[in-house]
């Protein structure tokens, strides 16, 4: 299904999913995030892209897995599945969009992970094609990509100046599309050209270049080993903020938190995790397998274009350059990946 | 499998055994489920415990699966929550998710003389296959233990051991000299290489200390072990079970699904993370 939307009616549009929570990018304190479209909010789709990826909508930073108490000297235990209102998610960039499925399969290959499908299933994703995918940062294409990849996205909008085209993916798509009636105006005959022409002005621009799949995948087999991640690593601080921004970065952790009077009474908390901290694998015994920075960066690269690859045939990399970009020290993951699979 | 693999089902503490002293002591619990609720395992697989508000450990299940009654895990005392379960008592009411993991393929085995090697607490997860094979000696031949500690207050299993003599050739070593001491005096890799076990037909499976295995490993291909006849078990970090949170790959695997159980001809073409 393809619609055009003029600008104008994009709230009209919202206002039709009056029983969806509608998030979109914001620009607050510095930064582009999603928050909540409230009746007042101009929503504004200038962002070139947000801070943090969309996955926290099926996959927060923190989520309780259930409550325990102590009943009669018994444990009762108490599911916090959650039951959340249907989210739309505006403005999705198509790397983040292809983002999704890579989590999807993390969560649902051999057990299906009820609180993420819980959120997942109610979740659906309006992607906007980006027209001039900011360079030097970005290199979606570079991973099997496009800046108007409808991967992962349920509906993919192009913005064509004055109107956005629209094009309806999925069923989920399908239908917060026709909820939309009249907000929506027919295709015209020239529209599909003027999409292509948007879309192939937005492949042409130059993006830092990657080695293709198989060949990085291979390269990283053979230099396991090698010095040069030592080398790669020696500067970086550890601080993990390049999985915290990743949109396919799904790693986490499982505790319990006391809230009661006794230990018995509390909560079952999961909480992101970072492949980068030395507590990450550690032993109790003191034991560590990822012992220093360089077997933990290479960690984090294997995964993303090895491990990931032979295990499901596809990268855990969209190229959305955010563990670039949000690097302190400047650690760039295209280059790792290009000087390992010079080498 | 229940259908939310976060949530444990529980389990009663039903009896508790102090296998060893010290500030590694080792206890092993008995613990039994509500009618309903109790579950299959395999040899070889895992459990996620838990003592709610400490967390979850993942524990090897040491009985067999032929004892349907109750699980039998032990558990050395080492963080924060293996030390809730050394504080617990019997009748304690737990939290337990699994099994998880893979097994030894004691279907593939049979016909084959079993070696089994231990170190410490390293018996425990080989103990579910150890007894499982005893109980059907007449598929397999000859099976012998191999089983050290760092001092015979260290030995765990000890009255069990014991019973198995009549159909196991076991032998028990402590690493150095002791009073009154009946069996080997040295390291479990040199009492395997005195006593030579014929690797002809045969399957070794090892677990115990990293550095025990890195000898018993050298020691079995010495004695003419192929990589193909050597299984051990891995431990990592863990904290899902189910393949998620991300800590303990090895390359592509994640133990908690594909291992713990591997063969060293397996083992060899994954990174050495563990």
């Amino acid at each position: 299904m393809e619609k055009i939307l003029f600008k104008e009616k994009l709230r009209q549009w919202v206002d039709t999913l009056n029983d969806y929570e509608v998030l979109a990018p914001a620009f607050a304190d510095s930064v582009w995030d999603y928050a909540r479209v409230e009746a007042e909010t101009e929503i504004d789709l200038s962002h070139t892209n947000t801070v943090n990826p969309p996955k926290q909508f099926a996959f927060p930073q923190r989520e309780v897995f259930f409550r325990f108490e102590r009943v009669d000297g018994v444990p009762r235990l108490t599911p916090t599945v959650p039951d959340p209102k249907p989210t739309l998610v505006l403005g999705v960039r198509p790397c983040d969009g292809r983002g999704m499925p890579c989590n999807d399969t993390v969560f649902s290959k051999e057990y299906r992970d009820p609180y993420y499908w819980a959120r997942r299933e109610k979740l659906t994703l309006v992607g906007l094609a980006c027209n001039e995918p900011y360079a030097p940062n970005c290199f979606c294409q570079s991973v099997g990509g496009s800046p108007h990849s409808t991967e992962g996205l349920d509906v993919l909008m192009t913005d064509l100046v004055d109107r956005f085209h629209v094009r309806g993916i999925t069923e989920k798509g399908l239908e917060v599309i026709e909820r939309g009636g009249d907000a929506f105006d027919r295709v015209k005959d020239d529209d599909a050209a003027e999409v292509e022409k948007v879309h192939a002005a937005a492949r042409s621009r130059p993006q830092r270049p990657v080695a293709e799949m198989d060949a990085v995948a291979k390269a990283i087999r053979e230099q396991f080993d090698s010095p040069l991640w030592e080398e790669m690593a020696r500067h970086c601080i550890g601080c993990g903020i390049c999985t915290y921004l990743c949109p396919t970065c799904h790693c986490f952790d499982m505790n319990d938190e006391v809230t009661g009077p006794n230990a018995g009474t509390g909560e079952r908390v999961r909480t992101w995790d970072n492949c980068q901290f030395p507590e990450f694998t550690m032993h109790t015994s003191g034991h560590n397998p990822r012992g220093d920075l360089a077997a933990r960066l290479r960690q984090r690269v294997a995964h993303k274009f090895l491990y990931f690859v032979e295990n499901h045939a596809t990268r855990q990399c969209t190229g959305c350059g955010r563990c670039i970009s949000g690097c302190p020290v400047g650690i760039d993951i295209v280059a790792v990946v290009d000087r390992v699979t010079r080498s | 499998m229940m259908e939310n693999v976060y949530l444990p089902q529980i389990g009663r503490i039903a009896g508790i055994r102090e296998e060893t002293q010290g500030a590694r002591a080792i206890k092993t619990f008995q613990v039994e489920f509500p009618d309903g609720d109790a579950f299959e395992h395999q040899c070889g697989q895992c459990a996620m415990l838990s003592v709610f508000g400490r967390g979850e450990s993942m524990i090897s299940i040491a009985s067999s699966p032929l004892v349907k009654e109750y699980k039998q895990f032990s558990i050395m005392k080492m963080g924060r929550v293996t030390s809730a379960f050394h504080a617990a008592r019997i009748g304690d009411f737990i939290g337990v998710r699994g099994p998880f993991g893979n097994q030894f393929p004691l279907a593939d085995w049979k016909g084959r003389d079993l070696v089994f090697v231990g170190g410490g607490v390293g018996l425990a997860p080989m103990w579910g296959a150890l007894q499982t094979a005893v109980a059907r000696s007449q598929d397999y031949g000859k099976i012998s233990l191999f089983y050290g500690a760092r001092t015979a207050g260290d030995l765990m299993y000890k009255a069990d051991i014991e019973a198995l003599q009549t159909s196991v050739a076991v032998q028990l070593s402590v690493d150095n000299p002791e009073e009154g001491w009946q069996g080997y005096t040295g390291f479990v890799p040199a009492n395997l290489m005195e006593k030579a076990p014929s690797s002809n037909n045969a399957i070794a499976i090892t677990c115990g200390p990293p550095i025990m295995i890195k000898f018993v490993l050298q020691n079995l291909k010495a004695l003419g072990f192929a990589d193909e006849q050597i299984y051990t078990t891995l431990e990592n970090k863990m904290k899902c079970g189910i393949g998620k949170c991300g800590r303990c790959n090895l390359g592509k695997d994640y133990v908690c699904t594909k291992g713990p159980v591997y063969s060293w001809a397996e083992l060899k073409k994954l990174p050495q993370e563990y």
